[in-house]
């Protein structure tokens, strides 16, 4: 009996089916559970149990551990600022302390609308493009707090309904780590990890 | 004892300058403590892998780049290893992890349950700093939050060595409790509104290392230093798992599980853990009563003994011994059993004796069966065959010990089991089949239907744990099993499970028609042998508890003697057990509670129970163990035995039984399989107990023979009867702790048969089968297979089906 939609359930049956053990499923499943819902809930980890052959409980210790998965709702974009050494170094709290002000959204919580998220995260692996940022998983390098403001506002006015990280990078950042060259043309539509199997990427030429 | 295991290549280690042969490859913080060095530790628990999460066994070893701190818990012994457990680099870093283990832990200890025995507590006075340098605020939880019906957590004393975690996923398979979150905010808890219901929770509060987790029963009620302590063994569990009994003020407080290698590894489920309560129940049965006018009055104990000696003897003089019988014996110490098997034989004169309830195998298989196996040849067999009961419900210390082989030791299950079981997940291979199909499942296997089944058995070491699943296939199925098994096995060891108390004990003395003390066929020849001991006793074999009670029925039966016997809970045909109470002439009840069985009986003895008595146990694979007294028998009562000796004396023909231990060295020399056996052998040479016979050969040896049973039945819908862990059997009933987690009268069915009923979850239905019938609420439950109705046995109301599995259902509301 499971509380997933048929569709749901296929990509669930693919994603256990790459595994040896099933319970090393767990983790891509407790993304699909999170697309589902919006964030984790507990309805959702007591699924993945299910599919897993574990108890909630371990699930939930799982799910637990990772900051990357929300038991709380979060707003429609997730942004993220990363204030680890790198970032931090070049400015990575003023951009926080930017888009807080320019958000009217303080560190980790969300406004009252539901659209904005708002958080610091430790090292998201660019400390070349320092300070980066991600809105919904999809990365910018080289914000600065004005364009980090600009970011917001472009969030709250255009609203779009996929994230790309190429769109976002030309908008809002400057220099990046490397010359990312392969172009992404897919992004991501909400607060979880734009991941083919998820079902997760819009646009481009899917 | 020295088995094959222990037969290993030795290394030779240094231990703080002294050498040491150790085992090959065993961990350096075990092969130490074997030889006297005691290596701190919290996370460590030899029942379990290691993890190396607290830090607090760190020694120093010299290598080859220099001396080196390792934790002594993951390192294995190598040959040439030099160890230093206590010098003064070993003390700081033993210094520094205390300090940091204690950076959040509240010091409350004068207000903590495991203040007086606490690990933590204990090695922070002899390893720690004494001060910390940490001045900032502890962390702080809601406190306490209750985890289970049996468990308290106090987060904040927590120090995160996953012992708790780590049992209940590794041992006892139900990972009900986990780490949660990460870093500084990480706790052990459960997922919301899905407590830690687990049938072995107690353990996780004797292994915590901290006061971190508590028993409700226990919370708040003693300090440990005020407390009395005994070891014994528990009832509760037919392989009777070591216990040491705890009491303050001659109340017993609780039981904490003691290891034995043989048995129960130092695990204890929560019903022998905690069913504890009920001795020192209000409703205790304390005084004599004997019923006047229909009801009962208390009475001194010589009028109720001669008003009870005056009706037997009289009912004896006027139909002979054949007009009286025995019921019950299985849940008292093997002095009481021989007692009791002596009283029905030799002042009664009478073979109509029974320990079983007419729930349970033949006399003779279940008694000595060829080819016994013991609980540790679980541990070294190619396949374990379970076609019983379901162990985690009947058999605790079997469950978690063929878990163990299955999980740890590479051993191949196979269960045969008409629905879900607690092993399921360790099996190899399941095999489910329709209740009372069993006879038609094993024609099957003969036909060559199950070739996994075959793969799994024929030309295997095979250990067979054979029972009753339910009440539908009857007692010749389990016999037929094993004789299968042991014409397709290369080598079966087999176990016969009975679960209830002492009944091997009981068997073993001889509380069977067809049975003698110590393992003996009743026959002339061995009857004769008995006339030195207790003079001519009848020879021809009794009726067994149905023959008793159908006697009774027809008038043959005149008077009943039963002894912590209820069997109009347990006895499946309730029908015939309540004509049967209706038509006894007397009913005399030695017990310590009024239940259904006595409620009408004309004379109770009030009886002491466990904790209160002295003497020996046998357990489920012929081990006998001892049993401790700790505390007074309360008010009036009086153990069994002292009872029938002078029940005997007034009936004219005295036992001259004088004490527990006397009884046993009677036993030892009457009953063959005894011979040997002593209270000193118990106490020094043998405190895990010894499996019987010491010396030579059993007298009768029962090879299990291939009856012929009945077909499958048909039917839309059959019942799986079965008994659970909480019923509401006469001691959970006086145990508060454990009578609210019986599920009651409850039927479940899977959930794709109830568009069909018209029945959802929580429906009341109506059950009706040829013997019985009554009203269950409904559960939906993925584990009972279409087709089945699943009911566990004994519940509040009593309501009993019978043998028959062809039910008929019709939803009430």
């Amino acid at each position: 009996m499971s509380v997933w939609s048929e569709e749901v359930q296929e990509r669930a049956r693919a994603i256990v089916a790459r595994y040896p053990e099933k319970r090393s499923a767990i983790m891509p499943l407790l993304y699909l559970a999170m697309s589902v819902n919006g964030y984790l809930t507990d309805e959702g980890m007591e699924e993945v149990a299910r599919w897993v052959d574990l108890t909630p409980a371990q699930v939930l210790s799982v799910a637990s551990f990772y900051s990357m998965y929300k038991r709380e709702r979060t707003g429609k974009y997730l942004v993220s600022c990363c204030t680890s050494i790198s970032c931090m170094l070049a400015g990575g709290d003023d951009v926080l302390a930017a888009m807080e002000d320019e958000s009217g959204v303080p560190d980790g919580e969300t406004d009252e609308e539901g659209l904005l998220t708002v958080e610091h995260v430790e090292c998201i692996g660019s400390c070349g493009g320092a300070v980066a940022v991600q809105v919904n998983y999809e990365l910018i390098e080289g914000v600065t707090p004005e364009k980090g403001r600009a970011l917001v506002r472009w969030l709250k006015e255009a609203r779009p309904e996929v994230v790309n990280t190429d769109e976002m990078q030309t908008l809002f950042g400057s220099r990046t780590s490397f010359d990312w060259a392969v172009k992404e043309e897919g992004g991501a539509v909400g607060p979880y990890p734009a991941f083919q199997p998820l079902g997760t990427v819009r646009g481009g030429d899917e | 004892m020295t088995t094959e295991r222990e037969m290993v290549d030795t290394v030779t280690i240094t231990v703080d300058g002294v050498e040491h042969q150790v085992p090959a490859g065993e961990l350096l913080i075990k092969a130490a403590q074997d030889k006297g060095t005691y290596i701190p530790r919290f996370c460590w628990h030899e029942r379990m892998a290691p993890v190396g999460m607290c830090r607090m066994c760190l020694v120093e070893i010299e290598t080859p780049r220099g001396p080196a701190l390792v934790p002594a818990c993951t390192t294995p012994v190598n040959d040439g290893m030099v160890v230093d457990t206590k010098g003064a680099t070993v003390a700081k870093a033993q210094e520094a992890v205390l300090e940091y283990l204690l950076i959040n832990h509240p010091l409350d200890c004068p207000v903590c349950d495991k203040g007086g025995e606490c690990p933590l507590q204990d090695q922070a006075m002899s390893h720690g700093p004494g001060e910390s340098r940490f001045v900032e605020f502890k962390r702080t939880f809601e406190k306490p939050i209750s985890i289970s019906e049996l468990v308290l957590l106090d987060r904040e004393r927590c120090i995160l060595c996953a012992r708790c975690t780590r049992f209940s996923e590794e041992v006892s398979g139900d990972p009900l409790i986990e780490f949660i979150d990460r870093g500084n905010h990480v706790q052990v808890n459960t997922f919301p509104d899905e407590p830690f219901r687990s049938y072995f929770s107690g353990n996780t509060v004797q292994i915590c290392p901290v006061g971190a987790l508590t028993a409700k029963p226990y919370r708040f009620r003693a300090r440990p230093w005020d407390l009395e302590k005994v070891e014994s063994s528990s009832l509760f569990d037919t392989a009777h798992p070591r216990i040491e009994i705890h009491t303050s003020h001659d109340v017993v407080l609780r039981f904490t599980g003691v290891d034995n290698d043989a048995t129960n590894h130092g695990w204890l489920s929560d019903k022998a853990r905690f069913g504890f309560q009920y001795i020192s129940s209000d409703d205790r049965v304390l005084v004599p009563l004997v019923r006047q006018d229909g009801e009962h009055v208390e009475a001194e104990w010589n009028e109720a003994l001669q008003h009870a000696a005056d009706r037997l003897g009289m009912i004896k003089d006027e139909s002979g011994g054949e007009a009286l019988a025995v019921l019950g014996g299985a849940q008292g110490t093997n002095e009481d059993a021989y007692a009791l098997s002596r009283f029905a034989r030799q002042v009664l004169g009478t073979n109509n004796v029974d320990a079983r309830m007419d729930d349970a195998l033949a006399s003779h298989f279940l008694a000595a069966t060829v080819d016994r196996a013991r609980i540790n040849d679980l541990d070294t067999a190619d396949t374990i065959v379970l076609w019983g009961p379901d162990l985690k419900e009947e058999h605790p210390t079997l469950y978690l010990r063929a878990r163990r082989a299955a999980q740890d030791l590479g051993v191949e299950l196979v269960v045969v089991h008409p629905r879900a079981n607690g092993l399921d997940d360790r099996a190899g291979h399941k095999i489910t089949y329709r209740p009372g199909g069993g006879f038609a499942l094993l024609e099957a296997f003969g036909r060559g239907d199950h070739p996994e089944f075959d793969a799994a058995v024929n030309g295997k070491k095979v250990v067979a744990l054979v029972g009753m699943t339910d009440l539908a296939d009857g007692p010749k199925l389990p016999e037929a099993v094993a004789a299968y098994l042991r014409s397709k096995a290369a080598s079966c060891k087999i176990l016969p499970l009975n679960s209830r108390g002492n009944t091997y004990g009981a068997l073993d003395m001889g509380l069977a028609p067809d049975l003698l003390p110590g393992r003996v066929a009743l026959d002339s020849e061995s009857a004769g042998r008995l006339a030195g001991h207790w003079g001519q006793i009848p020879a021809r074999p009794g009726r067994d508890t149905r023959g008793i009670l159908e006697a009774v029925v027809a008038g043959e039966i005149r008077g009943l003697v039963l002894v912590g016997a209820d069997p109009v809970r347990d006895v499946p045909d309730s029908a015939l057990v309540a004509e049967a109470f209706e038509a006894a002439e007397f009913v005399v009840s030695i017990d310590t509670f009024v239940h259904d069985s006595n409620r009408s009986a004309d004379v109770i003895l009030p009886a002491a129970t466990l904790s209160e008595k002295d003497g020996t146990v046998t357990n489920v694979e012929g081990r006998v163990q001892r049993v401790n007294q700790i505390r007074r028998p309360p008010g009036q009562t009086r153990t069994d035995w002292a009872i029938l000796e002078d029940l005997s004396a007034l009936i004219g023909s005295p036992m001259g039984l004088t004490s527990a231990e006397t009884i046993t060295k009677e036993i030892a020399e009457v009953a063959p399989v005894y011979a040997g056996v002593s209270w000193d052998l118990l106490e020094w040479d043998h405190r895990d107990g010894v499996v019987l016979p010491i010396e030579g050969p059993a007298p009768l040896t029962h090879i299990p023979v291939m009856l012929e049973g009945h077909g499958a039945p048909q039917a839309e819908f059959t019942l799986h009867a079965a008994r659970v862990m909480y019923d509401d059997g006469v001691r959970l009933r006086h145990s508060p702790a454990l009578r609210k987690l019986a599920p009651g009268a409850i039927a479940c069915i899977n959930p794709a048969d109830a568009p069909k009923l018209g029945a959802r979850e929580g429906a009341r239905v109506r059950l009706v089968t040829r013997q019985g019938e009554g009203e269950f609420d409904v559960v939906l439950d993925e584990g009972t297979p279409s087709g089945v109705v699943y009911v566990p046995l004994n519940q509040r109301g009593g309501v009993s089906l019978g043998t028959d599995p062809v039910v008929r259902v019709t939803v009430v509301t």
